[in-house]
């Protein structure tokens, strides 16, 4: 595929609110999984999370139109004002004809629903805030970054579970392969740490119950593992062609450069152990960047910390890598911050860009002993790296598999 | 000439508050739309003037039934383009309530 340019990134994460920050935290190894605090969530299994509590110090939302949407919607407009700050790019001077939104959510704004819901029960139809019906919906923070800046082009959310918004991003960098835009605000958002979002995670019975030690909980691919924390927050980077990026002098940050997908075909929930099919969405992505195995330098590993998960995707890596899976370094650094679901695979790919950038790898805290053997995790600390091609993996419930190549340029 | 009907006013309406209809009707407008005193004029159109939405509309209407304890109908709704004709409305919605 054509290479897509990343010319600005915006991030809002339990490590932290815009890249700065978030990366000083993540290369420190810092974890920011904590007890949940925003309701009384004691009684759930798991009640641990990467939560956000300072969303309203960052907002540039006038409170008239924050009363219309959820925090998920929210956290997108914050993540797209800093993504176009930091392309340096003033969208009004923009055709916004030529301006697409791609954006990637598993769950929806359940903060907003559960609220209305239980007013209707208790107080029927007119206790239902007429925003509900515009709030809720996966593609509600599209339709307001839309409105926000007047963007008009061709737009998609993806619901693809956890791989939602990096089958966003591989979707918006086909799209701006084929000329068919100028610009392409791409990522995802989630905000997960809600009752019923947490009750639905809890169901589905892939959290850890750590909650007494909230920081060493998320241990991806460890021996003690007992499954992921669930965090929240958005990652939107701003795409271009190469060609414009390097006409209007913008700061290339990372090129996209291969994207595949496939699906395990196997099971309603859990996936294939065998790795095949991740496998085969891996190699896709190679080959779509022209690049051989050999030359990848880093992977940022999905890392669910479920024994299926997690085996599966450790034997898909060796199945692509060979022998070359021992020494190349991967490692999966949202045990620090939890699984922002949907929005999991936009803040690896920020991460790793980031990573690109400093030449660091940074750690899969937690990870003590290896449960699955034949790779080279990076643990405990950031170890410096130089880093020019990496591999993204991102993986959803029911067998999604997804995989993007980044570059340096 | 200016208490003609105020005896005939439902007791909901008298307890709730002293202040005047329009006063209401601004204050409500102020309270949802999370604007500035200053902001709002009786004379001022609400879609024009003020920004207000379709959805916004809404919400205005539902707790105006709620503050007034009057039903407003579609049609009505559709009038509400300033403080001003929403306030004719209300008070010949009260009046018509004393009556009855």
């Amino acid at each position: 595929m054509r290479k897509i340019a990343v010319t600005g990134i915006g991030i809002v994460a339990p490590s932290g609110i815009g890249k700065r920050q978030f990366w000083a935290n993540i290369k420190a190894g810092r974890s920011f999984i904590k007890p949940i605090t925003r309701f009384d969530a004691k009684d759930y299994s798991s009640h641990i999370a990467g939560q956000i509590d300072d969303l309203d110090a960052y907002t540039h939302v006038s409170e008239r139109l924050l009363k219309k949407m959820d925090a998920f919607s929210h956290m997108a407009l914050i993540a797209s004002e800093m993504s176009l700050q930091d392309a340096g790019l003033d969208i009004q001077k923009e055709d916004p004809n030529l301006v697409g939104i791609f954006l990637g959510n598993a769950i929806g704004g359940w903060l907003y629903a559960e609220t209305e819901l239980r007013d209707l029960y208790l107080e029927g139809r007119s206790g239902v805030s007429p925003y509900m019906a515009s709030a809720w919906f996966p593609a509600a923070p599209q339709g307001q970054v839309s409105i926000y800046y007047g963007i008009k082009g061709f737009s998609k959310t993806v619901v693809s579970d956890r791989a939602s918004s990096l089958m966003a991003l591989g979707y918006a960098s086909k799209t701006l392969g084929k000329d068919k835009l100028n610009l392409i605000l791409a990522g995802g958002m989630e905000a997960p740490v809600t009752p019923y979002a947490l009750l639905c995670c809890n169901t589905y019975g892939c959290l850890s119950k750590n909650n007494d030690n909230p920081q060493s909980a998320y241990r991806p691919f460890d021996k003690k593992r007992d499954g992921c924390v669930i965090g929240e927050g958005a990652g939107i980077v701003t795409l271009e062609n190469i060609e414009r990026a390097k006409a209007r002098k913008a700061n290339i940050q990372a090129v996209i450069s291969g994207y595949g997908t496939t699906c395990d075909a196997k099971d309603r929930i859990n996936p294939a152990t065998d790795g095949k099919e991740l496998a085969r969405a891996i190699q896709m992505a190679l080959d779509d960047a022209k690049v051989s195995p050999e030359k990848i330098d880093y992977i940022s590993l999905d890392g669910m910390a479920c024994d299926d998960w997690d085996l599966g995707e450790v034997s898909a890596i060796k199945q692509v890598f060979g022998a070359k899976a021992k020494t190349l370094p991967t490692s999966c650094p949202k045990s620090m911050f939890g699984n922002l679901l949907g929005a999991s695979g936009a803040v690896d790919m920020i991460t790793t860009i980031l990573s690109m950038e400093h030449n660091l790898v940074p750690p899969t805290i937690n990870l003590d002993e290896p449960a699955n053997n034949g790779l080279n995790y990076i643990k405990k600390e950031a170890k410096e790296h130089k880093i020019n091609k990496a591999l993204v993996i991102s993986r959803g419930r029911g067998g999604i598999n997804s995989a993007l190549v980044v570059e340096k340029e | 000439m200016d208490n003609v009907g105020a005896g005939l006013v439902p007791a909901r309406y008298e307890a709730e508050e002293e202040m005047e209809v329009k006063d209401k009707i601004r204050e409500t407008l102020i309270n949802l739309l999370k604007l500035k005193p200053n902001e709002v004029r009786d004379d001022m159109k609400l879609c024009d003037g003020i920004g207000v939405d379709s959805t916004e509309m809404v919400e205005f209407v539902i707790v105006l039934e709620k503050v007034f304890g009057v039903k407003l109908s579609p049609k009505e709704i559709t009038k509400f383009c300033s403080v001003n004709e929403i306030e004719k409305t209300i008070q010949s919605k009260l009046v018509a309530a004393a009556r009855v």
